[in-house]
């Protein structure tokens, strides 16, 4: 029994770990070291309720505990999150590829959002998820997470004008 | 934008009509997704935080059973002792009657010690082996059981029966009850 609960558990993580560890990063805004901790600790939460939620939607209980605790652990002191009012890096040419510097520029620009803008702009257009869904993962109105995306959306579209070139 | 198709159906209510900086937006956070498998590293440090949360989850039992179970046994420690004393004590004795009534009531025996002559009479009538030691004797002149047990006055003073200074305690107690109903008339005489 326990072996099957472990084989289904490793098949599961090792089939989405790529997945999960990119929602993870672009819910803490780049930080590769606190998306690992966070996809772990969702992980490990996983393990323990895995006999219930295995046959119904596992990856929907990470994507729901990753999402709280990255806009529950953004709030602690430690992460040290501070807004500047100019993107700290930029991609230089030459020296990554596109995408890389696509993806840097992206996380980038995330990391000026506050945690819960980030993660319902996340949440929406990566994960595709509607508003209500949206505000049931958060764990908020329908309305508070419409606000926070469309709040976050227009504060990307200044800050990824120059990477997103509006359709002339 | 096939990406966009299959998102619809679900997200009507909010991607009904994204714009083109949205469906950019949809299309960088998909594109610059990076592979990184899950290799053994990552899946012993997963299974290492499995067993560490689970040792919290038993410390974390083991330490409520011991705080319900301290707090059980102060509980039931300090239970009986609360019980029993506060409880109410019962009344406190009285006398029947008062002592003034008490000869003219014969059927009803006194009770409290301050009471009533017939309570020196059942002194009196003690039987005598009961000895000095649990109620004082009658002075008898002339018995030497007794001269231990007396005052040095009462022994200069023996030869005389019938002029006896010492007088019974039962005597005593009778006399002081009958002075002290003289005092608590009001028709004393000074009164």
């Amino acid at each position: 029994m326990e072996q099957t609960r472990a084989g289904e558990y490793d098949a599961f993580v090792a089939a989405r770990w790529s997945v999960l560890f990119h929602l993870a990063r672009l819910l803490t805004g780049g930080d590769r070291h606190r998306a690992e901790d966070l996809l772990q600790e969702s992980l490990v939460k996983l393990w323990f309720v895995w006999p219930k939620v295995a046959d119904e939607a596992p990856e929907a209980y990470v994507r729901k505990v990753l999402a709280r605790a990255a806009a529950r652990s953004a709030r602690r002191r430690w992460w040290g999150e501070r807004p500047v009012a100019e993107l700290p890096e930029t991609a230089a040419a030459g020296d990554m590829s596109a995408t890389v510097a696509e993806r840097s520029r992206l996380e980038a620009a995330l990391a000026q959002l506050t945690p819960r803008q980030r993660a319902a702009v996340v949440l929406r257009y990566y994960q595709d998820l509607p508003d209500r869904q949206v505000a049931q993962t958060l764990g908020c109105p329908v309305g508070t997470a419409r606000s926070h995306a469309a709040r976050g959306v227009a504060r990307l579209r200044r800050l990824l004008a120059d990477v997103i070139e509006p359709v002339g | 934008m096939d990406h966009m198709e299959h998102l619809t159906p679900d997200g009507a209510d909010h991607l009904d009509r994204p714009d083109h900086f949205e469906r950019q937006l949809t299309l960088l956070m998909h594109g610059t997704r990076e592979q990184s498998p899950f290799d053994a590293r990552r899946r012993e440090r997963l299974r290492a935080g499995v067993r560490t949360h689970r040792r919290v989850r038993a410390a974390r039992r083991a330490a409520g059973s011991v705080l319900a179970v301290a707090g059980l046994g102060l509980g039931l420690f300090l239970w009986p002792h609360g019980h029993t004393e506060d409880r109410p004590s019962a009344p406190r004795p009285r006398p029947a009657s008062s002592p003034t009534s008490v000869p003219d009531a014969p059927s009803s025996p006194p009770v409290s010690p301050s009471a009533p002559p017939t309570v020196p009479a059942t002194s009196l009538s003690a039987p005598p082996d009961e000895g000095p030691a649990t109620s004082e004797p009658p002075i008898t002149s002339g018995s030497s059981a007794t001269t231990g047990y007396r005052p040095p006055t009462a022994t200069a003073t023996a030869g005389s029966p019938d002029t006896g200074t010492t007088p019974p305690a039962g005597a005593r107690v009778s006399e002081t009850a009958v002075a002290s109903d003289d005092r608590s008339s009001p028709a004393g005489p000074n009164g």
